[in-house]
């Protein structure tokens, strides 16, 4: 399988899905026009990893803002990652935010509140 | 019942010399026959058993599984509102650096302008009177090329400091230029802002600046003016300006006012 790179815009993060390393890394705002044809190819690139790779999977968040229908993107990834722990794989997910900005660090809070995997929440140094 | 198996039956039963074999044979058949209708409806029954405990069952998971997606929806919501209350901040930060003076915290020229033409329509509409004086740090300069930029702007930041302190509360002081203020007296007419004027330039002359640079001292001169209603605010503040200049001219650190 190819890993997934998706270029950063202004109103996109750059995201890069790397397989044979078994990280996934997404930086900077979300609030696209379709949030669909974002998320998609990367909620079928964690699908396709989690089926196939038989690795951990690392998701390493720099992300700042996200719009209503980009949180309900990152849900979903979080319960694709959720149902593979309960099944014994190795997932895990870092999010990293800047001092300055705390409140993205409490809503990574909230984020991670219903996951039962590994979740740390730092901030950037 | 098979009519075959009814009209034995009813043979036997019209035959008052029915034999006790015949009999028993007969109703050894019905038992058979009963039993055997028992067990097949036994079995029907527990099959709607089964049927009404999957439908029961499939009810509950549906309502789970509705519970669990309303569940969704309210964390989806709250931490969308949470985005909401991080863009406000934001946008609250951006309208604070976009209206404030970054070096002395004061409101900036922009800012500044917006309250003298909300001033300027209240003064029309209601016939408050409002004044404006623009002060000027003496010699900033001097002050500048002796003790070094660095020393300048902290100059600055006291003096600011130094108005801010002893203006009325609804009494506005911006940063207008380099070393120059701006201060608009609300409803307050020429010769009560040339008082708080004054106490304004006392204020500055009084700050401690020795510290700074070796006999470094600030003062400020001031003009004062009224806002004649009707006027444009550019007229006013020209009025104001030649008010400084007089001050200047008359020596320096006073208050000077333009009818």
């Amino acid at each position: 399988m190819d890993n997934l790179v998706i270029d950063q815009s202004p109103s996109s993060p750059a995201i890069m899905a790397d397989w044979n390393a078994g990280v996934i890394r997404m930086k900077g705002d979300s609030y696209p026009e379709n949030s669909f044809e974002l998320f998609q190819p990367l909620i079928d690139w964690v699908e396709a990893y989690l089926a196939k790779a038989g690795r951990p999977l690392q998701l390493e968040l720099e992300l700042v803002y996200l719009n209503t229908s980009s949180i309900r993107s990152m849900m979903d990834i979080f319960d694709q990652m959720e149902s593979a722990h309960k099944k014994g794989q190795t997932v895990s997910a870092r999010w990293i935010y800047e001092a300055a900005n705390e409140r993205v660090g409490q809503l990574a809070e909230e984020f991670c509140e219903d996951c039962s995997f590994p979740f740390s929440i730092e901030v950037k140094r | 019942m098979d009519t075959a198996y009814a009209t034995r039956i009813e043979s036997l039963l019209n035959d008052p010399a029915a034999s006790a074999a015949d009999m028993r044979a007969a109703l050894s058949d019905l038992y058979d026959r009963v039993r055997t209708q028992q067990q097949m409806l036994d079995r029907l029954t527990q099959i709607s058993d089964k049927y009404q405990q999957a439908e029961r069952e499939r009810g509950i998971s549906y309502a789970e599984q509705l519970q669990r997606k309303v569940r969704r929806v309210e964390k989806i919501v709250r931490i969308s509102d949470g985005y909401q209350i991080m863009l406000q901040d934001l946008n609250a930060r951006l309208t604070a650096i976009s209206t404030h003076d970054e070096l002395t915290g004061l409101p900036n020229r922009r800012y500044m302008q917006e309250r003298l033409t909300q001033a300027a329509a209240l003064s029309e509409r209601t016939d408050a009177s409002f004044s404006i004086a623009l002060a000027d740090i003496d010699f900033f300069k001097l002050i500048n090329d002796r003790a070094g930029h660095a020393i300048g702007d902290k100059v600055l930041m006291r003096v600011a400091q130094g108005m801010r302190d002893s203006m009325r509360e609804y009494d506005v002081c911006a940063r207008w230029g380099g070393e120059e203020f701006l201060i608009l007296f609300a409803n307050c007419d020429k010769s009560n802002a040339a008082q708080l004027a004054e106490r304004v330039r006392l204020a500055i002359a009084s700050i401690d600046t020795s510290d700074l640079h070796d006999g470094l001292s600030v003062s400020a001169s001031l003009g004062v003016t009224e806002f004649v209603a009707g006027e444009s605010i550019d007229a006013a503040l020209k009025r104001t300006d030649d008010a400084l200049y007089q001050a200047k001219a008359a020596g320096r650190n006073r208050v000077a006012c333009n009818p």
